[in-house]
């Protein structure tokens, strides 16, 4: 990915949600955005222009933004529909997003739309995050790369965010994932921890 | 046959359907998870599309225009706007008593002799307020005047609204708390699908989660304690009225969800209990 004077940055027309811009790069920024995060945090995670991506958990468009400047494709699904009144205007613009709106838990929804895919991003606010992960796999290329944005306290509120991190891995590795690496976002986002995985499958 | 959003192929043969997002966007509607996982190159040598940008470009327009009917459908229930309502009354509360407070401060400034003690409720404040000596302050006791007279109107539209869109629910608690605990759930789907026991506290989030985390008691009641048969029950019987009150409520907006009219049958009945469970002893 890109970086100007250390700023992250993706190609593309500005202006979608008043981010600034440097020269014809647009800045992503790490605080609005858990992958923006990930990457400045020294992860080894890259995104490449041949890359189809499925990214469940759209919201509102934001990050699925960046992520098109950089891939070929993104399969963006999204359940709300108010967030998703937004991620169609960001569609309407960016013809390299196609938009989904279904439950990221049934997959067998939106099978008939989205082909395999090398990069399997989810940040979804659901308890069940590892499951939903797992059900997803189907679209995942062999070899292909897993991006679970964990929100430790959608998991469990009770529970301490570090062992949510190790649940949530053991249960990826008992689906057939290799870990990369996991990583705290702090201190961009609180409670919210990065799982990189392969799929070895 | 193999089933595809861009065709059918049966045998080595393939029928493509027409290049065009709104005939696209119909067949992901109707035939959607039986649909297989499509293969881009298979789309190109059917001849729907010429290559893979063509591929993206029709698939996406298509799903956007799938998407945008299905917003417009979850946009379309009568009980979306009526959330919103609720959810500006609830913040028109909180503006006009921020506001009010700030002006109180701004006239004790101003008037050395003038205190909030023995003043019935914030109209006699508003009024004094906008007595005052200073232009400017007399201008915002002048809005905060009117966005009291708005709040009674939208509260009214609220009150009338549920009556329509929840009459069993708002039989049973009035429509504001209906229209309130249905704002909480997120809308009558999220609420009819609720347990009675979730719906006794809703709105007492910090209690429920104080007492998950260990310590404090569970709460009895959270929205519906602004019905008046909860309130005004002793506070030996409490408990049980929300209880027995939640579980008639969770009925009613089952019946509110899938008929959609009131059922006086039911509604007598529920009465009655929720009655007799206010009885002590």
């Amino acid at each position: 990915m890109i970086r100007i004077g250390g700023v992250l940055v993706s190609p593309g027309e500005g202006g979608v949600y008043g981010e600034r811009m440097i020269g014809s790069y647009r800045v992503w920024d790490p605080r609005r955005s858990k992958l923006a995060a990930l990457a400045l945090l020294g992860s080894e995670i890259d995104l490449a222009p041949e890359m189809r991506v499925l990214y469940l958990g759209a919201a509102n468009g934001t990050t699925v933004s960046h992520v098109a400047d950089y891939v070929e494709v993104v399969y963006a699904v999204e359940f709300a529909p108010r967030p998703m009144q937004d991620l169609l205007e960001v569609c309407r613009r960016r013809r390299n997003i196609v938009p989904i709106m279904a439950d990221a838990g049934r997959p067998e929804r939106y099978a008939g739309i989205v082909e395999e895919v090398d990069l399997l991003y989810m940040d979804v606010a659901q308890p069940d995050q590892a499951g939903i992960a797992l059900r997803n796999l189907l679209f995942l290329r062999k070899g292909g790369t897993l991006v679970l944005m964990l929100k430790t306290r959608s998991v469990d509120v009770t529970q301490s965010p570090q062992d949510v991190l190790e649940e949530t891995v053991r249960t990826l590795t008992a689906g057939g994932l290799s870990i990369r690496e996991t990583r705290w976002l702090e201190p961009y986002h609180r409670d919210h921890a990065a799982i990189v995985c392969e799929a070895i499958k | 046959m193999e089933r595809y959003w861009f065709g059918e192929i049966e045998g080595g043969q393939c029928r493509p359907i027409a290049a065009d997002p709104a005939a696209v966007a119909r067949r992901l509607e109707e035939l959607g998870p039986s649909l297989l996982r499509p293969d881009w190159t298979l789309a190109q040598s059917c001849g729907v599309v010429e290559d893979r940008a063509g591929y993206i470009a029709l698939l996406g327009r298509s799903c956007i225009e799938l998407a945008r009917a299905q917003v417009a459908t979850e946009l379309s229930g009568p009980d979306v706007e009526l959330l919103q309502m609720v959810r500006t009354l609830d913040e028109t509360d909180h503006v006009v008593n921020l506001l009010l407070e700030r002006a109180v401060d701004w006239q004790a400034v101003l008037d050395p002799g003038f205190t909030r003690k023995y003043r019935q409720g914030g109209k006699a404040l508003a009024g004094r307020i906008r007595r005052s000596p200073s232009p400017a302050l007399r201008q915002v006791g002048a809005e905060i005047e009117s966005l009291g007279e708005m709040r009674t109107r939208l509260m009214r539209e609220v009150s009338r609204r549920a009556d329509q869109v929840m009459p069993n629910t708002s039989a049973l608690v009035g429509g504001l708390v209906a229209a309130r605990l249905m704002a909480e759930a997120g809308g009558l789907l999220a609420l009819a699908r609720m347990p009675a026991g979730t719906i006794q506290v809703l709105g007492a989030r910090t209690a429920l989660f104080s007492h998950i985390r260990g310590g404090a008691p569970s709460p009895k009641h959270g929205v519906i304690f602004q019905h008046r048969r909860v309130h005004n029950a002793g506070k030996e019987v409490r408990g049980r009225v929300a209880r027995v009150l939640a579980a008639k409520l969770a009925i009613a907006a089952r019946i509110d969800l899938y008929r959609g009219e009131l059922d006086p049958a039911f509604i007598d009945r529920a009465q009655a209990r929720i009655d007799a469970a206010g009885v002590e002893g």
